[in-house]
């Protein structure tokens, strides 16, 4: 059952996808102020509160870490962050592209860019930790990570104070009824591909440390088995 | 008076707060004595500051009176921040040396001291050089004159600054100083999380050079973040550094990736 | 003669609301509406790509992973085995 659900989730996320994307377009009508290009919106926004989304459960999961030093809340939270990472790295690439469509300019330091493109460094940092720190370096990168999620009100704010010309940031409140029906499967979507890929990268963190722990016991079998022939 | 703290019956003396503020203290006091014999870190720090600011001096002569508002924030909190990760870099360094961190972490010192007193020690000598450094500015750039008409001001930036940096840093220049310290690794986590103080600090440079009303909220926002940067850097103290022993598995890991 | 050349030819009459400055107007803004059009889908390709491939790589380095783990698992059952 366990390992059919990732599977079962990328399916249904195929099956929404291509109704997803015919009712963005043929379903949605045109959006007067930006024309077609806004309709990079119904994946780029989802996308952004995915990875908003993910931030928060690596912050979380990182602290049940350190707290109770939980194996399975470390792989979710080293999960999270990779796929931070990649949605965050999706954000990051289509926010430009509708803006160079837009605006005539890709990167315009807005506020939101810039403090998306922070939070990616904060993550990309505990990858980091993760992948080249030596060993004990967990505990650290988990630091990391709840420092990194507490940051993410800290960074807007700043952010937005330093570039005080900010547009505002209630487009999706006002989104019309029709564009919210083409928004909900497009995160539904996406919502579940991520997931999926988060459920598989949980489960190979687990094997990882099942694996480890395998040698390590047999390093202590053979290495206590001469001792018994000696003996 | 280290028997009243140190010993057994600490605790019930006084209250817990003030025995951990007492300590920290003392460690940081010890630290500066030590670092006032060889003066190794202050030296060094002194001379990198010196270094930077010839160097923005250089890249920098050209600029024009009226973009110089504008660039000069930015040159005091750059060479702060690559000040700041050279000395949080050697500020554990001797700990490591002798394997002195581990003694203090045995030792019935409250965790937190131990964190406090080392971001003391870290922002007074960063907070040294960044005053060298707004001098040499002061002396380089005309539009930097505002430092030395208003230097209580200043002082009060510089110092909510270096606070902030020596929060965040010192959490993390602790915890891989007990691993076997790969230094890169700090910058690669310092600049990122410090990055929401230093856009304040920026930003409330900026409005002292201008001469904006607007400095003092400026300075009361980079002083939330410190608090909490503090709060948080306490607060992680323990468990990042101490936590549970991990040791063989990480051990186990990296020797498998090698075969 | 030259009168002759400047006067409307006598067969030639303009349909109410289409003279030839609305209808070059119109061909105007068509154009640029196309060429929006066209420069927006290609914005829209790409953007999607991007995600789509983002987790298309993603997914490959999972894979990946996950066959080198299951040499692993094989390499540990063969040594038990032996």
């Amino acid at each position: 059952m366990k390992n059919i659900l990732p599977f079962a989730m990328l399916g249904v996320a195929a099956l929404i996808f291509p109704t997803s994307v015919s009712t963005i377009f043929l379903e949605t009508p045109i959006e007067q102020q930006m024309g077609t290009v806004q309709k990079i919106f119904y994946f780029h926004v989802p996308l952004a509160w995915i990875m908003m989304l993910l931030a928060v459960v690596c912050g979380v999961s990182a602290g049940i870490q350190l707290r109770r030093d939980s194996k399975r809340a470390e792989a979710v939270s080293i999960a999270a962050a990779e796929l931070v990472l990649v949605t965050g790295l999706g954000v990051l690439i289509t926010g430009p592209i509708w803006g160079h469509a837009t605006w005539g300019k890709a990167w315009t330091w807005d506020a939101r860019q810039v403090s998306t493109g922070l939070l990616w460094l904060v993550f990309a940092a505990y990858v980091l930790v993760r992948h080249y720190g030596a060993a004990g370096s967990e505990r650290l990168a988990a630091g990391l990570a709840i420092f990194g999620a507490i940051d993410v009100p800290v960074i807007y704010y700043a952010v937005k104070i330093w570039k005080t010309t900010h547009p505002s940031n209630d487009v999706a409140g006002s989104l019309p009824a029709s564009m919210w029906a083409a928004l909900w499967p497009a995160l539904i979507a996406l919502l579940l591909t991520s997931l999926a890929l988060l459920f598989i990268r949980v489960r190979q963190e687990l094997t990882d440390v099942t694996l480890d722990e395998a040698w390590i016991s047999l390093d202590d079998a053979g290495a206590a088995q001469p001792a018994t022939g000696d003996a | 008076m280290s028997e009243a703290l140190w010993g057994p019956g600490a605790r019930a003396k006084t209250s817990l707060d003030m025995v951990a503020l007492r300590q920290a203290w003392l460690l940081a006091v010890n630290d500066l004595r030590q670092e006032a014999r060889d003066l190794e870190l202050i030296l060094t720090s002194t001379f990198f500051s010196l270094v930077v600011l010839i160097m923005l001096g250089m890249s920098f002569s050209a600029l024009g009176v009226s973009s110089q508002p504008l660039a000069v924030p930015g040159m005091l909190w750059l060479s702060v921040a690559f000040v700041g990760a050279l000395t949080l870099g050697r500020i554990f360094t001797r700990e490591r040396e002798f394997d002195t961190l581990r003694a203090l972490l045995v030792a019935p010192v409250e965790r937190v001291s131990i964190y406090l007193a080392k971001a003391f020690v870290t922002m007074v000598i960063l907070l040294g050089c960044s005053l060298l450094t707004v001098l040499g500015l002061t002396l380089l750039f005309p539009a930097a004159q505002p430092f030395a008409d208003r230097p209580l001001e200043t002082f009060a930036l510089v110092t909510m600054g270096c606070t902030a940096y020596a929060g965040v840093g010192t959490l993390f220049a602790a915890g891989l100083a007990s691993s076997s310290g790969k230094n890169v690794l700090l910058s690669v986590i310092l600049y990122p999380l410090t990055m929401p103080s230093l856009l304040f600090a920026l930003v409330a440079t900026r409005s002292l050079l201008e001469g904006h009303e607007s400095f003092t909220t400026y300075l009361g926002q980079l002083t939330a973040t410190n608090v909490l940067a503090f709060v948080v850097g306490a607060w992680l103290f323990e468990p990042v550094l101490v936590g549970v022993p991990q040791k063989r598995r990480g051990a186990a890991r990296a020797a498998r990736r090698r075969r | 003669m030259d009168l002759k050349a400047n006067q409307p030819s006598d067969d030639y009459e303009p349909v109410a609301g289409l003279d030839q400055q609305t209808v070059q107007c119109v061909r105007a803004c068509e154009s640029e509406a196309a060429a929006k059009t066209a420069s927006d889908y290609q914005h829209i390709v790409w953007a999607y790509g991007v995600i789509w491939s983002l987790f298309a790589i993603y997914g490959v380095m999972l894979w990946r992973r996950a066959s080198r783990q299951s040499v692993e698992i094989a390499d540990l059952q063969r040594r038990l085995a032996q």
